[in-house]
């Protein structure tokens, strides 16, 4: 077991290192000269050829490739283009209200769209899963800045029950920090409960179809305990595997969310160094999303065991 | 031929129906031989019901179908449903509120909204479609290779779980920062994020083939690796492909439109849904209409898109239902 | 267990950043949010023109004079100043008293190095080294600025609101190559810049600094005392006008310096919100075309496309329906200034499409691209664009459109390569009123070539006017200067005017003490 733990864990390294490949290569080929932007408007050719060899950027692709791997490994991340700020403190100052909003995304979407699945299976053809995979098919389909208007528009502007923008931290009280995150979770959270409601329902079905279940009601459980008890622990794997997956939908759609909810977070910052073409702000916040998806799979990963005895390693 | 040699097996027959022996003959013509007839193993089937019986087995292939019709009748035909140009200008006239002239309103800019959306549908359906096409044909050839060829499954699996990791919106933005926009541009970037979710299932279902007997049989019998692909193993993944391919068409509709939004999409001088919505984001408070159009149209497209698929993947394999 | 300590410490970790954590508000502090029009991604209002770092400067630098609403430049820092005869010796006796944010006495080394520093980098500061003897503390609250020939604006250019602005600062700061930006932010202005609490992207926090000593003056526009009347000012930038007017509407923010005037019926209808306009001397609208390529070096082709042009179309576009917000502006310097000019204008923005095509192949246009370049996100860069390329279309152009942003805008108009190979045709932009009033600050009506602004226009009667103008004795010279200048300049077409716009700004009701003006001035508001 702890064999295939470590393997698992050096797996990831050849991962990380081709997105650490594509993350430099984007620097490299970008259009547009990082020693004249940097130089600023006012500078003499002079100034950019001195800057261009102070940043090295004459050398060959794979030395270069070379020394910003291990400047990566130390934790230096680079310095942004436009604050002159290392990137690292750039990310560090947005990453609460992002890992905020992801935390109360995941745990609002996972405590609906679990049961919401788990009941459409139970009633497989009837009104309920016919409307309830509707409804997932419909949150697939709109995009997440529109719902992110309409919710601000009539929860925030008309009603007035949540604030319309911005970030509290949770050190300013619990209720404001969580009022703030209300919208932007649900906003965000509709692609991902389709997704994971879909996949509950239909890994459900067909553990439900399964001649274990058939003897637990035959022994004369009543529907309650098996569908919960039985039944979820055995669909667990690939629910916890979308779940997973869907991270990345999580991440794309934070980007939006952050925007339109104006929150300080890194989605926004990713935003804004694209428009910018800040390059290096560009490739950490690349990096570190693949890296903390990568870190979150292969946790799922690991986690089968705990949560199918069945598989064993 | 007499009737009694029955070539099917018993179970075969439908019940109810008397067997061809028992029914009385009428006498023939003189001078005439007639055969026997052949057993009635199957009933014909009255051609009425064909129809109607298909629609109510695969109401969401019928619906997402018919939808995703009227969209693309909607994007050919676009000079002729009462459009202006969508990209006259008209500064004197910005901001009108929906009205007979306007059927849409106007933007911003005075350009009429129903014309841009109904010009949209192009760039929408165009981006959706060439991405599913492109992915698939990249991914298919990725995934063969991958499969095929063991000393280079690694390597190439590698890469692709490396490109696998980057969230795909932040690949497509990443991609299109280093280029112009332009839905030539867009369509590229978005392929190249859509590939590797191909290449891994392409890639599964080689895995799964090449340990079938008939693929080894034909291995041993000297078939040629062209021809095992062409024959056994293509076959085999067009269905999985084709599901997957529509999910990545409504995929790319809705990452177009939020690669637009961020301003890293189509650059408005050609209208698409995302960036008429993406131009109308300032003014949601006062008209909200410039966002309602597209967005009713964006997502009525998707849904038409994600329904074939729903339904393609439920006539093609039904075992494929639990899989995402 | 494997499950609950990986969520717990993935929690930690997100949660723990102590760098976002805001202080505890001591009880009562009045904070005032703030929505400024751009954001503050960088602080170094020498090296960068951008007008959001200049404002965001004058709440952390002070400056030795400032002009008053009506231009005049009245003393600030200085407490005394002295001209000799001949006009060539200037001395000045700074007041007492004055520190910087970390405790240190303002001192004459400190105001050498600024004063030094800024001539690298400004217009007007760079014509005052060009004619300087020597500029050097004689002790530590005189210095003394001796030229070689008489510069009558010279208190102006201290105290002028264009920008680069002739900020103090610290010696050890000043003393920072002009070209690089600096890394500390430490100045003797009325506010510290919280230096610690700044994201940039979305949010820039100043605190009131106490040992500020405001002159005794009523205050107006840089000139006189500045009180600040709340304790902690927040910038908190919005990514769109939308959810800034939500967040104002909702009383989340309680300034917003530019609302877009599409939304300005929505804040008016709010019975808590004031809007009025922001700036008097308004914007100066504008797209310029390159001199140096093809086809805009022909003189004929840039009179043809500014004959063409609609003004209305430009102005619509950027302001909406409201006509009390523009005014056509044919010529380059502020309508409602005393030197506003018309001269030579007939033929600036008649919006007429067929002269246009006409007089294109009159000139002998052969096909050539034109490369625009049209920054989307800048509300009005890109109104501008959207409507250049129309009329460039029109007119038979072969338009290349290139939509950028408004930083790589900033890096490409710097080159003067050929369009094909980075560089560019035409580019739009717009300049503060303010800039715009007379040929001192205002760089962009130059027509020196090489020297000259981007798009280089080299068009000697322009200079040659510009130059009586700043040797002109009395303000009937200065005029016949001015008109000589605006008809070389729309002559030669150094840049088109797309006209003159006013903007909004829009403030809840329960702050008090917002003026009108270049800069969105902080002190003197208070909020109940």
């Amino acid at each position: 077991m702890l064999g295939y733990i470590g393997r698992r864990i050096l797996a990831t390294i050849p991962v990380m290192a081709v997105v650490g490949l594509f993350v430099f290569s984007l620097l490299y080929f970008a259009p547009g000269d990082p020693a004249a932007i940097i130089a600023g408007d006012q500078a003499t050719p002079d100034d950019v050829a001195r800057i261009r060899a102070t940043l090295g950027l004459d050398r060959p692709f794979l030395v270069r490739f070379w020394e910003w791997s291990w400047q990566i490994l130390h934790g230096d991340l680079g310095t942004s283009i436009f604050t002159n700020l290392p990137v690292t403190t750039m990310i560090g100052q947005r990453v609460q209200p992002t890992v905020s909003l992801m935390l109360v995304t995941l745990v609002f979407a996972i405590v609906v769209a679990v049961p919401l699945g788990v009941v459409a299976a139970w009633k497989a053809g009837s009104l309920i899963d016919r409307l309830v995979m509707g409804l997932a098919v419909m949150g697939f389909s709109v995009p997440v800045f529109v719902v992110g208007y309409v919710l601000a528009y009539v929860f925030a502007l008309e009603l007035g029950w949540l604030p319309v923008q911005g970030y509290t931290p949770i050190e300013q009280g619990l209720w404001p920090w969580l009022a703030n995150l209300i919208l932007p979770a649900v906003t965000l959270g509709l692609v991902y409960i389709a997704l994971i409601a879909r996949v509950t329902r239909a890994t459900m079905l067909d553990v439900l179809s399964q001649d274990y279940v058939r003897t637990a009601r035959a022994k004369g459980l009543s529907q309650g305990p098996v569908l919960f008890i039985h039944a979820l622990k055995n669909a667990a794997v690939p629910i916890v595997t979308v779940i997973g997956i869907g991270i990345a939908l999580l991440i794309g759609g934070a980007v939006v969310t952050e925007t339109v909810f104006a929150i300080p977070g890194l989605g926004r910052l990713t935003v804004d160094a694209i428009l910018r073409r800040d390059y290096p702000v560009i490739q950490g916040v690349v990096l570190l999303f693949s890296f903390v998806y990568v870190l979150v799979n292969l946790a799922i990963d690991l986690s089968y065991t705990l949560l199918d005895p069945r598989i064993r390693y | 031929m007499t009737a009694t040699a029955a070539p099917y097996p018993d179970s075969a027959r439908p019940t109810g129906l008397p067997p061809a022996e028992a029914a009385p003959k009428a006498p023939p013509p003189p001078g005439l031989a007639i055969a026997a007839p052949l057993p009635d193993v199957i009933p014909v089937r009255k051609r009425r019901g064909r129809v109607s019986t298909y629609m109510r087995r695969n109401p969401t292939i019928v619906v997402g179908g018919l939808l995703l019709l009227i969209v693309f009748l909607m994007a050919v035909l676009a000079p002729w449903l009462g459009t202006v140009d969508p990209t006259a200008l008209a500064p004197a006239k910005r901001t009108r509120v929906p009205s007979a002239q306007y059927w849409f309103g106007t933007d911003m800019l005075g350009r009429d909204v129903y014309s841009r959306v109904v010009y949209g549908a192009r760039v929408s359906l165009l981006v959706g479609f060439s991405v599913a096409f492109l992915a698939s044909i990249a991914g298919l050839a990725v995934g063969l290779v991958s499969g095929m060829v063991r000393w280079l499954d690694g390597i190439v699996m590698r890469v692709v779980d490396g490109m696998m990791s980057i969230p795909p919106i932040l690949l497509a933005v990443a991609l299109m920062a280093l280029t112009r926009g332009s839905v030539q541009n867009v369509i590229i970037a978005i392929t190249i994020a859509e590939i590797p979710r191909v290449a891994r299932l392409v890639r599964g279902v080689v895995l799964s083939l090449r340990e079938q007997p008939y693929v080894e049989a034909a291995v041993t019998t000297g078939t040629r690796m062209p021809a095992i692909i062409w024959r056994h193993i293509l076959p085999n993944t067009l269905a999985p492909m084709t599901v997957q391919a529509t999910y990545i068409c409504a995929s790319a509709m809705i990452t177009e439109a939020i690669l637009s939004f961020i301003g890293a999409g189509v650059p408005p001088s050609t209208p698409s849904w995302g960036n008429i919505m993406a131009e109308g984001r300032a003014l949601w408070q006062v008209k909200f209409y410039i966002i309602l159009f597209p967005a009713i149209f964006l997502s009525m497209t998707v849904l038409a898109v994600n329904l074939v698929g729903d339904g393609l993947r439920d006539a093609l394999d039904p075992r494929m239902a639990k899989d995402v | 267990m494997h499950r609950r300590t990986f969520l717990k410490g993935s929690a930690a970790l997100g949660l723990a950043a102590p760098q976002i954590a805001r202080p505890a508000l001591a009880q009562g502090a009045k904070v005032l949010r703030f929505v400024p029009q751009a954001n503050l991604a960088n602080f170094d209002p020498i090296w960068g023109t951008q007008y959001v770092v200049r404002n965001a400067g004058t709440l952390v630098w002070d400056m030795l004079y400032g002009v008053d609403a009506q231009l005049n430049p009245q003393r600030q820092m200085v407490e005394s100043e002295e001209v000799s005869g001949d006009k060539l010796t200037w001395t000045f006796r700074l007041r007492p008293g004055l520190t910087w944010h970390d405790g240190e006495p303002v001192q004459a080394k400190d105001v050498v190095a600024s004063l030094t520093r800024w001539m690298a980098r400004d217009p007007i500061g760079q014509m005052i080294r060009g004619i300087q003897d020597e500029l050097a503390a004689t002790d530590d609250r005189t210095f003394r600025w001796r030229l070689k020939k008489p510069f009558p604006k010279l208190l102006y250019a201290l105290g002028k609101t264009n920008a680069p602005m002739a900020l103090m600062m610290p010696e050890r700061i000043a003393k920072t190559d002009p070209f690089t930006q600096i890394t500390e932010y430490v100045g003797s202005g009325p506010m510290k810049f919280v230096r610690n609490e700044w994201v940039p992207g979305a949010r820039a926090v100043f605190e009131t600094f106490a040992g500020y000593k405001p002159r005794d003056e009523p205050n107006s526009w840089l000139a006189g005392g500045k009180r600040m009347l709340v304790d902690r000012v927040e910038w908190v930038i919005m990514p769109d006008a939308a959810t800034a007017s939500a967040a104002l509407q909702n009383g989340e923010v309680d300034w917003w310096e530019n609302p877009i005037s599409d939304l300005v019926p929505l804040l008016r209808k709010n019975a808590n919100l004031n809007v009025d306009i922001a700036d008097p001397l308004g914007n100066v609208g504008s797209f310029r075309m390159n001199h140096l390529h093809p086809p805009f070096d022909n003189p004929k082709i840039r009179q043809a496309v500014m004959t063409a042009m609609s003004q209305e179309d430009y102005m619509r576009a950027i302001v909406g329906d409201d006509d009390s917000l523009w005014k056509k502006l044919p010529g380059f310097f502020t309508p409602g200034t005393p030197l506003y000019s018309e001269a030579g204008g007939a033929n600036v923005g008649k919006g007429d499409i067929a002269l246009g095509r006409k007089l294109l192949k009159e000139a002998g246009y052969k096909g050539e691209p034109v490369t625009c370049i049209v920054a989307q996100d800048q509300g009005i860069t890109k109104a501008q664009g959207d409507i250049t390329a129309d009329l460039l279309k029109q007119m038979g152009f072969n338009v290349d459109f290139v939509a950028t942003d408004w930083g790589t805008t900033g890096t490409r108009r710097t080159s003067k390569a050929p369009p094909s190979q980075g560089g560019w045709n035409m580019f739009h932009t717009w300049h503060a009123g303010a800039d715009t009033i007379n040929p001192a600050g205002y760089p962009a009506v130059r027509a020196s070539g090489d020297k000259a602004w981007f798009g280089w226009p080299n068009i000697p009667p322009v200079e040659t006017a510009i130059a009586e103008w700043f040797d002109a004795a009395d303000l009937a010279a200065e005029k016949a200067a001015i008109d000589k200048v605006n008809a070389a300049a729309i002559e030669g077409v150094v840049y088109v005017p797309t006209g003159f716009f006013l903007g909004y700004q829009s403030w809840r009701k329960n702050v008090s003490g917002i003026v009108k003006g270049p800069i969105p001035f902080t002190w003197g508001v208070s909020k109940a």
